[in-house]
């Protein structure tokens, strides 16, 4: 079938840049950006879709120069061309092969991995980054292919909270379901175009890259890590042979306003300071973060304020409910003891007691009875 | 007779050493399991683990209470909140922080550990658990086999059957049903696999060890809990009503009426049918109203202390409604069609939605259906009537597993003195282990090696249950026929007396 798309140069190319922001509870505003990730996945296989490979190889090479480390890259290539013997920089694949399969994909982004999954394999992202997520293959109307075997469809990306420029043959169906706040869609089609590759190697026999990743390449390659660019570049329909289209509507901050390193690089706000280092502790534990720099104190009054706020909202409303009824006495006693209720942090340990306490019953009322 | 006695003495003195023997050994065979079996696999097996006994669901819904959420969402754990509270820290493991170079770990990949919480789904701990459910269900069947042996040798001896006064010939009941218990590879497999199998066996045994020993707070209490975590010995308050009301086991009370003419001894009784052939010409067994309503009382308390436990446990979360609708709404709705050794989820999987209510009715109707005339059939028998009921119940219910075959199978021993001449037994042990050597052979070749499919594993879960049904159809037609040569036995008796 692909070799009829091979000849006309139709490729479906998805370039799906998946920004991800996790907001604090209070505001957006407030939330710092700490750290960039990038997962960059390939879900072709085979050798006419070398330039599908080709085109995550080479983003994954812009942004390792622009500053990403190894280690926040997660890199799926459905085939093994970069890992090759002859290959002299051999790239950190972390996904390969049949390993590239949707289910992976939802996983890496939805974080529900199983015990055995290793780091590098995990997308340990938090509140304070940003994800860029590229994913290239043949794709269509709302869907996305893996490996001609599964698709990804557009509600499947819809349901995380993310920021997605799509980039495809008919790009602009992809995020039609995204209804998250916060996500910019920026695409490289409309509905009924396709995207095509751009140019043809004739030592290797097939097409290695594709315009619209050629293009933004092309603009990377100019880049270094310092500089200002804005997201708001805008695509040359001729160039590309499709129109590139935008939809801003759920995303707050303007595109002129956003720099593309903030995406792309890894450029963080230094702080200087004096005191000594603190370990973080893990985000997922409940304890509060107990480390008195000044760099970490952004995220321990952030909690603070939550856990204040949380006991404001709870006194206000018992309070409410104190001055309805206090008419009738049983209420009152029952608003008691749901005010003792919420207040009872350890719920599990008194529901162990009082299961404990039954057993015992049960065992002196049986002897004695 | 000295001679006899002190026989009898020793041999006595013996059985209980070599019960333990056997028990301890069972013991130290699961932990021998334990270690050194792990790539069974067992926790991932649809025999062993289904939507509402498998531990890794149970751990999933400890994790999202942790992280504040309802236990429920997600539907992955259908099970009761108070298990969730007292098996849930068990099955955490936390790991030991190790920490690796960036160099190395550049060059080699290497892995890197926190100290965070995971979950521990082989652990050592929640085997604890279950062997010593299992052990707690053995001793627990042991009383009531005590207790059936002796009613069992006492019956026998007022219908003038058995001449001495020493049980000879009768076998411990008891001794076996709580060896076949602990013995049973269902059992086994149940313990090392770390379903909540175990658990829910125990409630039930202790409900029926307290309405044979007449501990009605007990009875209650295994009542509620059974029922509590799972919805299915809710039909077993019929049998332990009886069990309060009319007493234990005994033949029919014609039988009595018949020899009361025969026999003059003074002895004292335990059932109250003899005692009631022996004082009025009634053929109606008493019923002790008083128990039975001192059961229904404690049985009320019980299930209101755990309502309110579980109010608590889940007052952030949805509160009771969310729990009915997802631990009996899911049990009663068949919701996950994943496979197991039942029959449902392979029909529900073809169903029509618009008839999908319909089949629903009729498949948990049919068990109601044969509840009440089981019931007026065996009512002389209430002890072999609950062991029809569960075994009814697991050969219909929504998501069988092989542990509720081990609880009626043991329960089955506890009657190997009237079943002694059931037919097809062999044919059934074949049957049940043939069955249960090609199940994980043929889900295998369904799901691991593609080479199969559906049909293979659900023809496996076909053949199993009719031979379930072969062997509760056999096992009652036993029972009844039993009954039957004991009356045939009494003329004959008496014609010779008189």
């Amino acid at each position: 079938i692909f070799f009829g798309k091979r000849k006309k140069m139709k490729n479906l190319t998805l370039v799906v840049m998946l920004l991800c922001y996790s907001f604090a509870s209070s505001s957006g505003d407030s939330t710092i950006h700490t750290n960039n990730w990038a997962v960059l996945v390939c879900t072709s296989r085979f050798w006419f879709n070398y330039r599908h490979m080709a085109n995550t190889l080479s983003l994954y090479r812009t942004v390792k120069r622009l500053g990403i480390p190894d280690e926040r890259i997660i890199l799926m290539l459905a085939d093994d061309m970069a890992c090759n013997s002859r290959n002299q920089y051999p790239a950190q694949v972390d996904y390969r092969g049949y390993e590239v399969t949707v289910e992976n994909f939802l996983r890496v982004l939805t974080g529900r991995h199983e015990n055995a999954v290793p780091r590098s394999k995990r997308l340990l992202s938090d509140e304070g980054s940003h994800i860029l997520l590229y994913m290239t293959g043949h794709g269509g109307d709302e869907f996305l292919k893996f490996q001609d075997a599964e698709e990804l469809q557009s509600h499947d990306l819809a349901d995380a909270e993310l920021l997605i420029m799509v980039d495809t043959c008919q790009a602009a169906t992809l995020f039609n379901q995204l209804q998250s706040p916060g996500v910019l869609a920026i695409g490289s089609s409309l509905k009924g175009e396709n995207s095509y590759s751009h140019h043809l190697d004739s030592d290797i026999g097939v097409s290695v890259v594709d315009r619209f990743t050629y293009y933004t390449l092309a603009f990377f390659e100019r880049l270094n890590i310092y500089d200002n660019a804005s997201l708001n570049r805008s695509y040359d329909p001729r160039q590309l042979m499709s129109t590139a289209y935008y939809r801003t509507d759920l995303y707050q901050p303007h595109l002129s306003e956003v720099p593309v390193t903030n995406f792309f690089g890894s450029v963080m706000e230094t702080i200087h300071t004096d005191s000594a280092y603190h370990a973080f502790s893990s985000r997922i534990s409940n304890s509060k973060i107990k480390s008195d720099t000044p760099f970490n104190q952004p995220f321990n009054q952030l909690s603070e304020q939550d856990v204040k706020e949380d006991l404001q909202n709870t006194n206000n409303q018992n309070d409410e409910l104190k001055t309805e009824k206090q008419k009738c006495p049983y209420s009152e006693m029952r608003a008691d003891l749901h005010e003792k209720l919420k207040k009872i942090e350890n719920v599990d340990t008194m529901v162990n007691l009082s299961i404990a306490v039954m057993i015992l019953v049960v065992m002196v009322s049986s002897s004695l009875l | 007779m000295t001679k006899d006695d002190g026989e009898m003495v020793e041999e006595q003195k013996k059985k209980p050493c070599r019960f333990w023997i056997w028990a301890l050994s069972s013991v130290l065979f699961r932990l021998i399991l334990i270690s050194y079996a792990g790539n069974l696999n067992l926790s991932s097996r649809p025999e062993v683990s289904t939507p509402l006994t498998s531990i890794r669901r149970l751990a999933e819904g400890y994790w999202l209470k942790q992280a504040s959420m309802s236990p429920y969402a997600g539907s992955m754990y259908h099970g009761s909140p108070l298990l969730l509270s007292l098996l849930g820290p068990l099955t955490v493991q936390r790991l030991v922080a190790e920490t690796s170079s960036n160099d190395l770990k550049l060059c080699f990949n290497l892995v890197e550990f926190k100290k965070e919480d995971t979950l521990d789904v082989s652990g050592s701990k929640g085997n604890q658990v279950t062997s010593f459910a299992d052990i707690l269900s053995a001793i627990l069947l042991r009383g009531i086999g005590k207790k059936l042996q002796m009613a069992y040798g006492l019956n026998a001896r007022l219908l003038g059957l058995l001449k001495s006064p020493r049980d000879k010939g009768i076998l411990p009941c008891g001794d076996i049903a709580a060896l076949v218990y602990l013995w049973n590879p269902f059992t086994i497999v149940c313990c090392v696999g770390l379903s909540t199998s175990p658990i829910e066996n125990l409630a039930v045994i202790l409900a029926l060890n307290g309405a044979v020993t007449r501990r009605v707070p007990l009875a209650a209490f295994g009542l509620v809990m059974a029922t509590h975590l799972s919805l299915y010995p809710a039909i077993l308050t019929i049998p332990v009503i009886f069990l309060l009301g009319y007493g234990l086991d005994a033949p029919p009370l014609k039988l009595f009426l018949q020899t009361r003419n025969v026999e003059s001894g003074n002895r004292s009784s335990t059932s109250s049918a003899s005692k009631q052939a022996k004082s009025k010409p009634t053929a109606q067994l008493p019923f002790l109203w008083k128990t039975v309503v001192h059961f229904v009382f404690w049985a009320l308390v019980w299930s209101l202390c755990v309502m309110v436990l579980c109010r608590l446990s889940l007052s952030k979360h949805g509160g009771l409604e969310e729990m009915f609708k997802r631990t009996y709404g899911f049990i009663l709705s068949i919701e996950d069609l994943s496979p197991n050794i039942g029959v449902f989820w392979y029909f529900f999987a073809e169903v029509f939605d618009f008839f999908r209510n319909f089949f629903l009715i009729v498949f948990h109707v049919n068990i109601l259906f044969m509840l009440l005339p089981l019931a007026i059939r065996l009512k002389h028998r209430p002890c072999f009537l609950a062991f029809i009921y569960l075994a009814i119940s697991s050969l219909l219910k929504s998501y069988p597993s092989v542990g509720d075959s081990a609880l009626y199978l043991s329960l089955w021993a506890l009657f190997v003195n009237e079943l002694a001449d059931m037919k097809f037994s062999f044919f059934l042990f074949c049957g049940y282990l043939g069955v249960s050597l090609l199940s994980p052979v043929m889900h295998n070749l369904w799901i691991w090696r593609g080479t199969g499919n559906a049909n293979f594993y659900f023809g496996n879960a076909i053949g199993y249950a009719c031979f379930q049904i072969v062997f509760v159809v056999e096992s009652v037609s036993a029972m009844l026929n039993h009954d039957r040569a004991l009356k045939k036995c009494n003329p004959n008796h008496q014609k010779v007396k008189n």
